[in-house]
């Protein structure tokens, strides 16, 4: 029974990671409509940096990871500025291939550096030592991964809930138009958007470069990993990506817990968040939370 | 247009690249070689030194007159480890008339594997795949394949295991190139090995090994053998000491000792996991900067000659690449000494030829490299290196797997 | 029909049966014949070597590939991010046949005409089979249905020990009249084969569109809506709009694994899935000339940038990050602005050169 609740365990630790990788595509999409194929590499950037920051320049690893947000805050900002202001009303195929363009252009900066080609890890900050209760083990690194992402998304929440800002993006994301018309200035929650979802990624990075390790390969990956979350949510709810972020963790955790080594199966859990993904998408095709949009010819 | 841009671009780039060309030596010959290999893209954090290994080993002897008047020409592309790309290239590299041929993924070179046949020229890949070397008669390994390896790191378990039967579980990438080596340990196996394969696990983008650790745990494992690149052993290593679960010392009794295939380590692995990398057993045919001698001496030299930074010097797949580069020069060498035109047939029938007496050692590495019609592994030695504070060590003396003669 | 049948500067059709002629006036029949005379005709005036004729090979299967993609994708407004899988599949259906009867079996050899029609229709039926999620989904949800076909497709493929685990699958030469074709004629052959298919495709794609067929998936996606009300069936649509997408995606794998004489899934990975798609961008979505302009751009910029970048690589030579840095630089930024500067494509400029030349000398 341990063994069970250790995987529960497990993947609702990855399935919050997952959440908080999946917030910031989640954040873009509700008021812009964009999904962001480059999430991946800003997620990478965002962990190179704060490595950069702690090792190179010796700033202490908790002030480099909030450095590192602020300066992906302002990076997806203007990324939003020079790239997709111009594509505001443009088909959903041309910005797609924009974000996944913008991916390729980051994947050549970051070879630019050592990060691209290269392995680092972050410096030991947390104790070594697990938790363990009553036979199940949750490490450090992933306990302040999940209460971080669980700060972050309460913090979005109540941003979207209460402040004026919040409320303002909403209602861009629900009429454009309609908006427009009350004073709210479209351009400037785009890019809001773009920068607090560059925070969210930066924030991931970190926890995901603590876990793996700083490999560039995996770090960006986790961009389309977390696609399969970011559509079970139904795009545009954050309550959905984290419900499905979890559930997306747990699939994945039992699928190589209990499928990998019988019936000759392997590697199960890559595959599994799709195929299920593909099977609930066929019963409900706004995800688990998206907002069935009402269609006039 | 586009279309006119590009092809104007080609032109100017085509008339540049003639201008600058160093002109030929009039005396000495020019020997060119190809290589091909994956600098960007998976894998690349272990093609990138393996390139600068190989760039820097043919300017010295280019620079130092290794081959007297004659120098190698070797060209080197980066292909993003995809079949298609390392075709062209080696398509290129043919129309320009290459004497030997460098390649690197384990894929490309089972793809390629025809055409090295028809064109019957030697290859030295940087995959150590045992199936590279099925139906083919061109393709020497620098090393050991990985199959023999793992059989090696086997045989290793159960000679210094203690008291019956050796449960142990497979780590392995989920890929051929992890699949294949694990049926020779079970041939091994039946071959009489004295080990239990307890579970084969393929691990995938994973954040969270615990739940694997724990089953493995529970039925007995007592060593993890792993067959795969560096990040998904460093999560696993990562999570098996926070579980404390990480044996202390070889064998540890109800812990995980955890040994690894050539790819899974090197100073890589230290980066990636830290102190959770202390313990773990690796085995490799280069000898490490770690463990200075002569030959790491030279190679580090090598490295500061051409502006290498600290990563790349004291990389292992630095080595590896200084090391093909050093065979390929020495069959240059060899057949020039001989009096023979140095062609793609003459240079095959040298690398052949390296054996017995004519076996060659490079600096590089921990043992000689020996060719003959029957072996196509070059360095038949291993050493086990085991991290102790932070680097790697050496474990006793070079061994040389037993059971992979038997199994064959 | 103008009186003058070699030009023509307006619109003088005087039935439906006119406007569907495939060429308007002598001088695009002569002009096209040309041109596809010359087509035929270089290699033999100009050799090239094998890098350069597997280049164009290549590009010609990208072609194929992105002719299929540009129905689905460019005509009836389905994002598709699955393409490389379609053409895996109709990879492997020959390869499925080498493993079979083995890779220099009669039927692999001497009917690969055959195999390759087949391996099309392979990836049709599975094109109308991922298609069906799209009965019900819409845009992003249906772009993430079919992100999830190709990672379904590459682990099946990784998995399985049928599929050689991914590893490649021998595919053997092939017999024609002349015997067979050996390892120098072997891209020149090839070559002529692909250009045939790109031929026969292009011309099918041209009265495809000019049919209610055509019609119904430009109809569907610029509205779905509409296009029922009007007795289309959107869904029946899409599906097949994707059956025909995997059609030419299967022809193009089963050239691919021809061509490179064996099947290895590094060919078939999301990566190449984007590059089509590109492709797709860059040529000019939604027309038929665009998927030609597409592969030639987006295959000559990668060589280019390789040259490139080899030449920085010999005077940086301990920099050589920058130098492999170009590629995916390049890449992306050629997308980024094709599509801010010119998102029809290079269809476009094709347009604005032919409009150009009608009317020249004698301009307004």
């Amino acid at each position: 029974m341990s063994y069970f609740f250790q995987i529960v365990v497990s993947g609702v630790v990855v399935g919050s990671i997952y959440a908080l990788a999946a917030l910031g595509l989640v954040l873009i999409y509700k008021s812009s409509r964009v999904a962001n194929f480059a999430h991946g590499q800003i997620i990478a950037a965002g962990a190179f940096i704060t490595y950069f920051l702690t090792i190179t320049i010796g700033i202490p690893i908790f002030f480099s990871f909030l450095a590192s947000m602020i300066i992906t805050f302002f990076l997806a900002m203007s990324v939003e500025r020079i790239f997709l202001r111009r594509l505001i009303g443009e088909p959903i195929i041309s910005v797609i291939m924009v974000t996944i363009g913008l991916g390729s252009i980051i994947d050549g900066l970051i070879y630019l550096t050592p990060f691209g080609t290269e392995n680092y890890s972050f410096p030991a900050f947390l104790p070594t030592t697990p938790l363990t209760l009553g036979g199940v083990s949750i490490s450090w690194t992933q306990l302040v991964g999940v209460i971080i992402t669980f700060i972050l998304i309460g913090g979005f929440s109540w941003f979207f809930k209460k402040s004026t800002v919040g409320i303002s993006m909403r209602a861009v994301s629900d009429d454009q138009f309609g908006a427009m018309s009350v004073g709210i200035s479209v351009p400037k929650v785009f890019g809001l958007a773009w920068a607090t979802a560059g925070l969210s990624a930066a924030a991931a990075g970190c926890i995901i470069g603590n876990i793996t390790g700083l490999n560039f390969d995996t770090l960006h990956a986790f961009g389309i990993v977390v696609f399969p979350v970011l559509i079970l949510g139904g795009l545009d709810s954050i309550l959905g990506a984290v419900v499905a972020g979890i559930i997306m963790g747990l699939i994945q955790q039992l699928a190589s817990g209990y499928l990998d080594g019988n019936w000759g199966l392997s590697g199960t859990g890559e595959v599994m968040p799709y195929i299920i993904l593909l099977i609930i998408l066929l019963f409900k095709p706004h995800g688990l939370f998206g907002i069935h949009e009402i269609e006039r010819v | 247009m586009k279309n006119k841009r590009c092809l104007s671009l080609t032109g100017l780039i085509l008339i540049m690249f003639f201008t600058f060309t160093p002109s030929v030596n009039a005396e000495g010959k020019i020997h060119k070689l190809g290589m091909s290999l994956a600098i960007t893209g998976p894998t690349s954090d272990a093609g990138n030194p393996y390139s600068k290994g190989v760039e820097d080993y043919f300017r010295f002897v280019n620079e130092t007159r290794v081959l007297g008047d004659d120098k190698i020409e070797c060209m080197i592309r980066d292909d993003q480890y995809k079949t298609d790309v390392t075709k062209r290239n080696f398509e290129e590299y043919l129309d320009k008339g290459i004497v030997m041929y460098l390649n690197y993924s384990t894929g490309s070179t089972l793809g390629l594997k025809r055409d090295f046949e028809e064109e019957q020229i030697a290859v030295l890949p940087a995959s150590y795949h045992a199936g590279n070397l099925d139906d083919s008669n061109y393709i020497f390994l620098p090393v050991a394949s990985y199959s023999e390896q793992l059989v090696a790191l086997s045989e290793y378990v159960v000679k210094n295991h203690k008291g019956g039967k050796a449960k142990v579980a497979m780590f392995i990438h989920p890929s051929a190139f992890g699949r294949g080596p694990v049926e020779d340990a079970q041939k091994a196996i039946k071959a009489g090995l004295n080990m239990e394969i307890v579970e084969v696990v393929e691990h995938g983008k994973n954040l969270d090994n615990s739940a694997m650790l724990k089953r493995l745990s529970n039925k007995g494992v007592q060593y993890v053998l792993c067959h795969t690149v560096q990040s998904p052993v460093s999560t696993m290593l990562k999570d098996s000491t926070r579980l404390g679960m990480t044996a202390k010392s070889y064998g540890e009794k109800g812990k995980l000792t955890f040994l690894g295939v050539h790819y899974t380590g090197g100073n890589d692995l230290i980066a990636l996991a830290g102190d959770a990398s202390e313990g773990f057993f690796w085995t490799c045919s280069f000898n490490l900067t770690s463990e200075p001698g002569k030959g790491t001496d030279k190679q580090l030299a090598l490295a500061k000659r051409y502006g290498r930074d600290n990563k790349a010097a004291n990389s292992h797949n630095y080595a590896a690449g200084i090391m093909v580069a050093q065979v390929v020069t020495e069959a240059i060498k060899r057949t020039k000494a001989k009096g023979f035109e140095v062609n793609k047939k003459n240079l095959y029938k040298e690398m052949n030829a390296m054996n017995g007496n004519y076996a060659y050692q490079p600096y590089t590495t921990i043992g000689p490299v020996t060719y003959s019609d029957t072996d196509r592994a070059g360095v038949d030695m291993l050493q086990i290196y085991s991290v102790q504070d932070g680097t790697f060590k050496k474990v006793g003396t070079p061994i040389q797997s037993e059971y992979m003669k038997k199994i064959e | 029909m103008s009186t003058n049948p070699w030009l023509a500067t307006g619109n003088y059709f005087t039935s439906y049966k006119q406007e569907q002629a495939t060429f308007h006036t002598h001088l695009d029949r002569s002009v096209f014949t040309l041109f596809l005379f010359l087509l035929f005709a270089w290699p033999v005036f100009f050799p090239m070597g094998n890098k350069y004729m597997l280049v164009i090979d290549n590009i010609l299967i990208a072609i194929v590939a992105v002719m299929g993609l540009n129905l689905v994708t460019g005509f009836a407004g389905l994002i598709s991010i699955g393409h490389a899988a379609f053409v895996g599949i109709g990879a492997y259906t020959v390869a499925s046949f080498c493993r079979i009867m083995g890779d220099s079996h009669i039927f692999v050899t001497h009917f690969w005409p055959v195999l390759i029609i087949m391996a099309g229709l392979m990836g049709a039926l599975f094109g109308g089979i991922v298609g069906l999620p799209a009965l019900r989904l819409k845009h992003l949800y249906l772009a993430i249905a079919t992100l999830s076909f190709q990672m379904i497709f590459q682990w099946v493929i990784n998995f399985m020990s049928f599929f050689n685990q991914g590893q490649t699958i021998f595919v053997g030469r092939v017999t024609w009249f002349t015997g067979t074709v050996g390892r120098k004629d072997h891209y020149l052959f090839w070559y002529y084969v692909i250009l045939i298919f790109v031929v026969l495709l292009g011309f099918g794609i041209r009265n495809l569109l000019k049919t209610k067929y055509g019609r119904s998936l430009v109809a569907v996606r610029d509205n779905d809506r509409a296009a029922d009300a009007m007795g289309i069936h959107p869904g029946l649509t899409k599906v097949y709009a994707f059956a025909l997408a995997g059609f030419f995606a299967g022809v193009a794998g089963a050239l691919h694994a021809y061509l490179y004489r064996g099947v290895g899934f590094e060919s078939f990975t999301l990566h190449e899935s984007i590059s089509y798609l590109a492709m797709a961008i860059v040529g000019g979505l939604g027309t038929l000339n665009g998927s030609f302009w597409g592969p030639v751009a987006i295959k000559l910029l990668d060589l280019n940038v390789e040259q490139l970048a080899e030449l920085a690589g010999r005077y940086l030579p301990s920099s050589m990050n920058l130098a492999t840095a170009l590629r995916p630089f390049t890449f992306g930024l050629v997308i980024v602005l094709f599509l801010m500067f010119e998102p029809r494509g290079i269809a476009n400029w094709w347009r604005i050169v032919k409009s150009y030349t009608k009317l020249w000398p004698f301009r307004y």
